[in-house]
């Protein structure tokens, strides 16, 4: 039994890291007040050009940048579509996943089921060949991954530029007032979460698959998007959110793998139907409570006459 | 470089304006959907050749497109259905496989007589996508639950439940294969004599006449109108409100549930994994570029149906993968959305004064 | 562009506006500005000294809050030029007002709901490019309370303070800002007489000490006592411009506002009521925030009445408007209309019994700017069945009562197919009165019915709704204005947190006793 719980804990970072990473750059922008459903094609862009890049010849480091520059560039596309065109925020969230999932589609189509040496496991480094396995088999982006969540806690709490951004979310007439610059912190809020989702992507094909199968991220942008509700808009919520998410993906997979009969896709389905039934409370408790931005999916316009 | 220009809404947009600014984002989408194939390596002279001859001039092609465009019209209607109040459905691949499901269950178990099989089929559909519906619908109404995310979520759920059934209980014996059984004859929509078109064709004709009629004549229609417009002026108005925010967004949930059933037996014969893939976005793009008009959605449903059928062909002669559908589909509405601007707002460029 | 640093500091003067060669402190000139094509400034202008207390006066919709929302770069202007102390400054966003000196106290506080009091400020202070941290923010909040005598908590959430702590925050905080020139947008509207005392007395303070002020309201008798100078608009232009208080009259004044044509105000007839026809009893209605917004609310009203409800807005009438409509539901107590109780009764089964409902703002709760003119006047009569059964809808009945309506109430600006977003402010309550005043009508609530429109607008409203009356309907009329309050009712109460004063007869309703019971000391 605690080999199997070991061997559970072992895999469950590798299942919530992506989460958390998309799940940070969806708190980045939906705190700014842009609705961002686009991460499922931000992270499919992610993965396939990270992995192309390892397939091309370069280092699974340069693999995960690449990654996070394509979620970015993605993610370019969206904010300059909501922030300076002032597009419905749902329609063309959907719009950007087509894109991502289209251009993975066209371009990774050749590339598919090509295995690559994606980043390496701290174990298989010279100096972590004695740590415990629990850690060892982790990749040196799980500790990235961690200190990006701090970060994006002090950025957004602890810092003038991440008040100024949660104001623009709450009330962009009166941010507008206080002197932010409402469209460019827009913008680079969504970018943020561009370079986020690209790299969670990256992390699905560089370091945790070492192959890059379209429809890899099969879903975990949906998840994602429930998922910052859950966590409330807050980081650490996105922490336990990922850990649950990922932990209930990870241990239907491993109950399968040491022969549990036991119904796989329904167990899949406990991450969504849970996330419903916390969308439900969330609802309930309407109000600061739910944590919502008040400003989230609006569009703001000085010149509109109040 | 941001504050350049001034924004400043119209409370008057022209005639001219939006057809203009739709026009323009139409046309920019596709020239820019057409230069990505041409970078694609697919000659740019082949282009008119594959989509306009090739899909709509020649019988075999448009008898595919025909045949494509059946379930994008019922799915779009769907979405327009819900549009029309304000509902966001998200969730209609969900209720497109709740559809399937529901008609291969009948298929399955033999229920009813023969000649009522494919009826039961349908209308089993109608009312499972309708349902799959109504929870998010319940939450809406009840609690004020996002319907963007619930509806995304329940269609997660029910891919999960399609491959749970073929991976078990359905998987075809004879085969593996994780797919259903393949229909008996009389479980199939019969064919129409012009290459694999079906009757749903009339279904799908018959659902934009149900549509056009319910949103433009009937008292319904206007009440939803109303909601559209200003929910909470329709309610202090008196009107029903919840009634047609029902009767619209349970719609919407069959005709979706509707299309799947169509497309299992009418196309594949069998219940597979990958019917459904595409149609969330596919249905959102028709009904908006159709701007929730049950006849716009059949034009433009109809043109969807060319490039699919354009899509397949560029797949066996080029080598591009079919994703260069939901690519352009992607790249049009973005067009489409961003075209926006310049007919909702008027831009000024400042003056130093 | 402008640091911070360079903002012109007030300086202490021996009084206002004596000549010392100094620059304006502002100066507005030529300034024009339309919204998507109407005009709302036409070679405006305006000039403030410093030291000054400079009252801005004029009707709703003159141009007042546009001319200072363009000072305060919140509009760009079409034409015109605006100087700060004499230099002309390139005002393109808030931040350059800011930067500027200009601090503007909107009447829609600018301060983000679920932040604290230090938070605003702090992010405030980052915009004007001043780094500054909340707990930083927090003592400089203490300091400049203490310093003009204020009370504020620097730690509590904006959202749970009271409406005149919530001004005080924004006051703070402009002056925090190091604004020299401050301008504050109908900032009595909210408060109460003792609160509106105190901070007239802090501004003229802080004019003393050499700050210029802007002083925006449509109500001078309230502020002229704090006054040196005031400057009329009507209809986007300047018509009398600093006028020093003395040498004024208040009727000159309203002569310049309303222009010569003013017409004379709409009086009842005589009370002659008959049988009740809306009682409330006990009624109570909750607060979206928690706690009831109306608690234990009772009044009687008859036909052939216009009982009139005063009282500073926020005090539950909101409430109580979209009880009545039904778009609320009761917390407890019970709704008569025409002895029938219809406490749970259904908004439709509410009409049925004559209840029409006209709200404050008509897109809200009333009608769609997206419909057209046709749609919106038919909207409420076609679930009875008067256009049509329901899978034949008679569009071209619509038309026709439609092209009746405009025709019966003047409707203009547009047809029965144009979209009534188009509509003028007047010419869509119009629109509205003649939906919801025609045939069967009993029972009419009207929540300031005149708010936003011109005199002439204004006018035609209350006629409407005093021939209503006469011809047997009865009218709750819950209005923030007095004096129209006084001018149609027959009996006059005044609303207070929730609650009614004893209702009065409109003989014994002088001005000053129902500001005693807006107040709440009586």
């Amino acid at each position: 039994m605690s080999e199997f719980l070991l061997a559970w804990l072992t895999v469950l970072p590798s299942y919530a890291a992506p989460l958390l990473l998309a799940g940070l750059g969806l708190v980045l922008s939906e705190r700014a007040g842009v609705l961002n459903l686009a991460p499922e094609g931000m992270m499919a862009v992610g993965a396939m050009t990270g992995a192309l890049t390892v397939l091309g010849g370069h280092d699974p480091w340069t693999g995960v940048l690449a990654g996070v520059a394509a979620g970015t560039a993605l993610s370019l596309g969206f904010g300059l579509a909501v922030v300076v065109f002032r597009a419905e925020q749902t329609l063309a969230g959907l719009a950007t996943v087509a894109l991502g999932l289209g251009i993975t589609g066209v371009i990774g189509r050749a590339h598919v089921q090509k295995p690559f040496e994606g980043l390496a496991r701290l174990s298989e480094t010279g100096w972590g060949a004695d740590l415990p396995r629990l850690i060892g088999q982790q990749t040196l982006l799980i500790p990235v991954a961690l200190v990006l969540l701090v970060a994006v806690w002090w950025v957004l709490f602890r810092t003038a530029a991440g008040l100024r951004l949660r104001a623009v979310g709450e009330d962009p007439a009166a941010a507008d007032v206080a002197g932010a610059n409402v469209q460019a912190i827009q913008l680079a809020a969504v970018l943020g979460s561009g370079a986020l989702c690209g790299l969670a992507g990256a992390y699905l094909s560089v370091a945790s698959a070492h192959v890059w199968v379209e429809g890899m991220v099969a879903g975990r942008g949906w998840v994602v998007v429930a998922l910052v509700i859950f966590a409330r808009w807050r980081p650490a919520g996105v922490l336990w959110g990922a850990l649950l998410f990922g932990g209930t993906e990870a241990l239907t997979l491993r109950l399968q793998a040491v022969g549990v009969d036991f119904p796989v896709y329904l167990g899949a389905m406990l991450p969504y139907a849970l996330t419903l039934v916390v969308l439900t409370i969330a609802s309930l408790r309407r109000g600061a409570s739910s944590g919502e931005p008040s400003a989230l999916g609006f569009i703001y316009l000085r010149q509109d006459k109040h | 470089m941001l504050d350049t220009a001034l924004l400043i809404r119209r409370q008057d947009v022209p005639v001219w304006l939006s057809v203009a600014t739709y026009a323009g984002g139409l046309i920019f989408g596709l020239c820019a959907a057409a230069l990505c194939l041409v970078q694609l390596g697919v000659p740019a002279n082949a282009l008119w050749q594959e989509f306009v001859v090739q899909t709509f001039l020649t019988q075999q092609g448009l008898g595919q497109t025909l045949t494509a465009a059946i379930p994008l019209v019922l799915v779009s209607l769907g979405a327009a259905l819900s549009m029309r109040v304000r509902f966001w459905n998200i969730g209609i691949e969900g209720q497109l496989w709740l559809g399937a499901m529901a008609a291969t269950w009948i298929s399955l178990h033999d229920f009813g007589p023969g000649p009522l099989r494919l009826w039961l089929m349908m209308a089993a559909a109608l009312v499972a996508g309708a349902l799959w519906m109504a929870l998010p619908l319940a939450l809406k109404l009840l609690w004020n639950v996002s319907e963007v995310i619930s509806t995304l979520l329940m269609g997660s759920i029910a891919f999960l439940w399609v491959q749970h059934l073929l991976f078990g209980a359905w998987r075809d014996a004879a085969t593996g294969f994780p797919t259903s059984t393949t229909l008996d004859p009389v479980e199939r929509l019969p064919l129409l004599g012009w290459d694999q078109l079906h009757a749903g064709l009339w279904i799908a004709l018959a659902a934009v006449v149900v549509c056009a009629l319910l949103t433009g004549v009937t008292r319904l229609g206007f009440y939803a109108r109303a909601v559209g417009a200003n929910r909470r002026a329709a309610l202090a108005s008196g009107l029903p409100v919840l009634l047609t925010v029902c009767v619209f967004v349970l719609g919407s949930g069959a005709l979706c549930g509707l299309a799947g059933a169509v497309i299992v037996s009418g196309t594949e014969f069998r219940l597979t994994q990958s019917i459904g893939a595409g149609y969330l976005f596919s249905g959102i793009v028709v009904a908006y570029l159709a701007r929730s008009n049950p006849l716009g959605v059949l034009v433009v449903a109809f043109v969807l149906g060319g490039i699919y059928t354009a899509g397949n062909v560029l797949k066996v002669f080029y080598g591009v993968s079919e994703a260069v559908v939901l690519l352009a589909q992607g790249i049009v509405l973005m067009s489409v959305l961003c075209a926006q601007l310049f007919g909702d707002y008027r831009i000024v460029t400042r003056r130093r004064a | 562009m402008t640091a911070g640093a360079d903002a012109p500091t007030p300086v202490a003067r021996p009084g206002p506006h004596e000549g010392t060669g100094r620059a304006p402190a502002l100066l507005l000139r030529g300034i024009d500005k339309a919204f998507d094509g109407k005009p709302a400034l036409t070679d405006a202008g305006f000039r403030l000294e410093w030291g000054e207390v400079h009252a801005l006066v004029g009707e709703n919709g003159a141009g007042k809050s546009t001319i200072m929302n363009i000072a305060a770069a919140v509009y760009a202007a079409d034409a015109g030029e605006v100087v700060v102390d004499g230099r002309d400054v390139p005002l393109k966003n808030p931040a350059d007002a800011i930067a500027a000196g200009i601090g503007m106290v909107h009447q829609h506080f600018r301060l983000v709901g679920r932040f604290s009091v230090a938070e605003n400020v702090a992010l405030s202070l980052g915009g004007a490019g001043r780094k500054c941290s909340v707990a930083e923010a927090a003592r400089l909040v203490r300091e400049k309370a203490a310093e003009i005598g204020f009370r504020l908590d620097p730690a509590a959430r904006i959202e749970t303070l009271s409406v005149a702590e919530q001004q005080r925050a924004e006051i703070l905080k402009v002056l925090l800002l190091g604004a020299g020139i401050l301008v504050l947008d109908e900032p009595t509207a909210v408060l109460t007489e003792d609160e509106a005392q105190a901070l007239l007395s802090l501004v003229k303070g802080l004019a003393g000490q050499g700050h210029a002020v802007v002083l925006i309201t449509h109500k001078l008798r309230e502020v002229a006592g704090y006054c040196d100078r005031i400057t009329v608009m009507r209809q986007g232009r300047t018509v009398l411009a600093e006028a020093p208080i003395a040498s004024v009259t208040m009727e000159e004044v309203a002569r310049h506002a309303v222009g010569e044509t003013s017409p004379a105000p709409v009086r009842s007839a005589a009370e002659s009521a008959g049988a009740e026809v809306l009682a409330l009893k006990g009624l109570s209605i909750a607060r979206a925030g928690g706690g009831l917004a109306v608690d234990g609310l009772s009044l009687s009203l008859r036909a052939g009445e216009i009982l009139g409800i005063a009282g500073v807005g926020g005090n539950g009438q909101s409430e109580l408007v979209a009880c009545l409509n039904g778009l609320l539901s009761v917390a407890g107590g019970h709704l008569d209309i025409n002895g029938v109780d219809m406490t749970r009764a259904s908004i439709a089964a509410r009409r049925a019994a004559g209840l029409r409902v006209i709200p404050a703002d008509r897109f809200d709760s009333a009608m769609a700017r997206g419909l057209t003119l046709a749609e919106n006047l038919a909207m409420t009569e076609v679930p009875t069945g008067a256009y049509g059964g329901a899978f034949r809808l008679r569009r071209g009945a619509m038309r026709k009562a439609a092209e009746q309506a405009i025709a019966d109430r003047e409707i203009r600006g547009g047809g029965p197919a144009t979209q009534a977003a188009l509509l003028s402010g007047g010419n869509a309550q119009k629109l509205l009165l003649a939906r919801e005043l025609a045939g069967g009508a009993r029972v009419i609530v009207a929540h300031s019915p005149s708010r936003g429109l011109d005199m002439r607008a204004a006018r035609a409203v209350h006629v409407a709704l005093v021939e209503a009356v006469a011809q047997g309907a009865a009218c709750l009329l819950v209005s923030e204005e007095l004096e129209e309050v006084i001018a149609l009712s027959h009996r006059i109460t005044v609303m207070n947190r929730g609650a009614l004063s004893a209702p009065l007869n409109a003989a014994e309703a002088t001005p000053a006793r129902l500001g005693e019971l807006m107040v709440g000391h009586a």
